[in-house]
This record gives C-alpha cells, structure tokens and sequence, in this order.
C-alpha cells in the first residue's frame, strides 16, 4: 500500500491502515519521545497521544512532508509541551518545598553517558534538532517541517545546538577537548 | 573565505547541506587549513557519537494501548438526565447522595456552562491508565499535567472560591491530609488532595462539573454512594467515583468498600453547594 492510499484510508477511519501507519512509523516516533523525554513511561504516555491526536487530526496533513515527518512534528510538539509543563510544575512544588512531589525524569534505566547524557542537558529545543538530524537522519528541509520553523534557520539553530553540546562535553574530541571554537593562529585562512 | 566564515559552514557541509559551489569553496579551505580540518575531524566525531544511539524497542503494549483509546474516547456525547439538586436539610452521605447530579462518564469533559464546548477538557486518562500500576506515580502525572502548586488549605479555598469542597486534616477512617495542590484546568481552577492512612492512598480532586462529556471506559453503574444515578470507574481495587452539585464534581479515588467506609468521606469532602 502506498503512503497516500494508507493516509486516505486513515482519513477513513480504516483500523487496519491506522494499524499499519503506526507499524511503519512507531519505530521512529517512540524513539524520538524516549531520547526527548528520557523516561520510558512517559514516552510510552505520551506515544498515545501522538498518535490519537494523529489519527484525529490527520485530515489536516497535506501531503507536502512525509507523514513520518509530520507525525515528528506532533511527537515533537508534544514532548516540548510536556516538558514545559513538568519544569513548571518541579519549580512550583522546590519553591513549596516539595521537590519530592513530582519524581525527577530521567530514570536510571535511561540514563546514559558521554553524549547522551550531555543530550540529555540541552534545552528540550536543541535536544530535538539534533536527535532529528543525527538520531532520525532528517535533512533540514524536514527538520524544519518537524520543527514548523524555516529552513534557513536550521542551519544556524543546529550551529548553536552543537555548540552548547561540546561545551557540555567537555573532552573526548580529540585535541580540541573542552573548546568550543578552534584557536586559528592570525591570519589564517 | 576566512576561516570563521568556513567554520558556521562546517555543520551544513558535514550534513551535506550545502550548494555545491560553497562545498567547493569549504572543500578547497579544508585542504589548506590544519585548524578547520581538526574542527571538522572534531565535528563529525561528535555526529558520528550522535547517531550511535543505542536501539529503542517499541513496548508491545503501545499499539493495544492506542487501539482501546480510540475504541474508548471516540467522542460520543453522553447527556445525563437533569435531576434537581436538592441540597437543603442534608444530613448524613445517603441524604447528600440524593442531592447531586452525579456526572456520567470520564475520559474529556466539557465544563459545564453555556459556552461548554470552548472550555478546556478535564481529562483522567493518565490517571486510570497508570493506576495498576502505581497509584502514587498516576496521581503525580495527573498533577503534572494540571501544572500542580502545593498550597495550603486556607489557599486552596481562596483560590478556588467558586467550587465546594473541603479538605480536612483528617477524614473518616483515620486517613491524614498528605498535601493540597491548585491544578489549572485551562482558565479554571481545580484543586487536588492527597491522604494517607499506614500507606493506603486516597485522593480527592474538585473541579468545575460538567454536564456533557465524552463516554469514558466505565460503564454507567448503580450509584455508589446513595439512591441517585451515578457511577464509579474501577480499575483493578481502584475506584474513581465522581458525586456533582451544581458548583464542583468532587472525585475520590480509593480502594474503599464504596458501602462502607466511602459514603462518610465523600460526605465530608463534598459539603453542600453554597
């Protein structure tokens, strides 16, 4: 079946082809919520409610993106405003007193090291860019659909993302360890 | 061009992102300068870390997960039949049960008032989903996703003055107040309280009540509470009751013997309508 016959079939309300949108494309929007979120359940959470609101809302899609990269916009979207909420509530309750309250994220199942756990201290924005360019392989055409910002700004937004990352890092590359930008003897280039 | 130019086109030219004829002009610099070729070595070591991601299954669970939702939140509009809230000269959880409207259904909830359809959603999903699992880690996400504040119950009643309810130290059965929370349900204030008796959780939510709502998983049982229409959501020994009256729909979440011990409490956190 081809990507328009099963999105018109969704648009159907056909079971079996939304069973099969989400074959082909879970994969990829599970892994985006687990690198974005860093919390299985959550994830897992909120994997639902992409694809709900997908199925819901799939008369809206226009055929211009992949529906891999419109189903990232959503996961996106939805990570980002989870995120928004989780930070809002923990400053709410430490400044109450009850940081308990609301369990940190970032299980120990899922943390990891090195790059990853560098990923995992970006700003949810960035950390989205570059899972989008390096995890799930998007050109910055799509990351910009992704993302619902110009393409031209990729670039310089992906820059930046890579910047904050290696200032977090802090070793492992080589000579250039713990710079953010390279010392170019005078005149050069 | 200088090597700070080359440097913002470093990202681009790894990712293959420019046009040609600056990859060109990249490529040639690149050849000449040691410095931008350990920029770019550095770079693309950090891409090719980046994609190294270790492999994410996707839980089995995930698609039966979608699948009862979309069986189950489909919206169909479930309109009670009104009954007029008898509130005066109440006494006691039988006479209180008579008295209110007990909404029908969970899942979203429209608000009732005449311009219900473009209020925002009361929504419990993610706290019956995850409530086999963890009742305590269900009840957090649900005030997570309410951007929870812990206030006082002095505060609580200040800055919810539209709904009734009550939340004090200690209800029936020897159960302690654990923690009051303001939830935001869109521009409405909602407020939830958290009670522990030796480790048995119960909570209580109060929010603006609804009069249509889009059916949830639960059926439409006898009243658990009293002679009126009402219902309960089980899910395992948890059970959700909701008991209305025309200002707050009061919800008790609990593992109590709903002849018993749940009456007095729903009495007490569920005052008359003022």
């Amino acid at each position: 079946m081809t990507e328009k016959d099963l999105i018109q079939r969704c648009r159907q309300g056909d079971r079996v082809a939304q069973r099969e949108l989400y074959e082909r494309t879970s994969p990829k929007v599970y892994r985006l919520l687990v690198r974005m979120l860093r919390n299985t359940d959550d994830a897992f959470d909120l994997a639902q409610d992409v694809y709900l609101k997908a199925f819901a809302q799939i008369d809206k899609f226009d055929g211009r993106s992949a529906i891999a990269t419109w189903l990232y916009r959503i996961a996106v979207n939805e990570a980002l405003q989870f995120l928004r909420r989780v930070n809002i509530a923990r400053e709410r309750l430490q400044q109450m007193g009850v940081a308990a309250t609301v369990e940190p994220h970032g299980n120990g199942a899922d943390a990891r090291l090195d790059v990853e756990g560098s990923l995992a201290t970006v700003a949810p924005t960035d950390r989205a860019l570059l899972l989008l360019r390096y995890q799930e392989g998007l050109d910055y055409r799509s990351i910009a659909d992704a993302l619902g910002c110009a393409e031209g700004t990729v670039a310089s937004r992906l820059n930046r993302a890579r910047e904050r990352l290696r200032v977090l890092l802090k070793g492992g590359y080589g000579n250039r360890e713990g710079t953010t930008s390279p010392m170019h003897p005078k005149g050069s280039g | 061009m200088r090597c700070e130019e080359i440097r913002q086109q470093l990202g681009p030219y790894l990712d293959n992102e420019l046009p040609s004829g600056v990859e060109a002009l990249v490529s040639a610099h690149l050849e000449a300068c040691k410095t931008c070729r350990l920029e770019s070595a550095a770079l693309n070591r950090l891409a090719s870390q980046l994609e190294r991601a270790p492999s994410v299954p996707v839980p089995d669970a995930l698609w039966n997960s979608i699948e009862h939702r979309l069986d189950t939140e489909s919206p169909r509009v479930v309109t009670p039949p009104p009954i007029e809230p008898v509130w005066a000269g109440r006494r006691g959880p039988l006479a209180l049960a008579a008295a209110v409207i007990l909404a029908v259904g969970l899942g979203t909830m429209g608000l009732m008032s005449s311009e219900s359809h473009a209020q925002p959603s009361v929504s419990f999903c993610v706290l019956l989903d995850a409530l086999p699992l963890d009742a305590h880690k269900a009840f957090r996400k649900f005030l997570v996703l309410y951007d929870a504040k812990q206030v006082t119950p002095v505060e609580a009643r200040r800055h919810a003055p539209e709904l009734s309810f009550d939340t004090p130290t200690t209800l029936p059965g020897g159960f302690r107040l654990q923690g009051v929370y303001l939830l935001r349900f869109g521009e409405r204030p909602g407020i939830a309280a958290r009670y522990d008796r030796n480790g048995e959780f119960l909570a209580a939510i109060f929010h603006t009540p609804v009069r249509q709502e889009h059916h949830g998983t639960h059926k439409d049982l006898p009243c658990v509470v009293g002679q009126h229409r009402g219902h309960k959501v089980q899910v395992g020994d948890w059970k959700l009751v909701h008991l209305t009256d025309p200002t707050t729909c009061h919800c008790v979440l609990s593992r109590l013997d709903e002849q018993s011990e749940l009456p007095s409490i729903m009495a007490v956190v569920a005052p008359p309508a003022r």
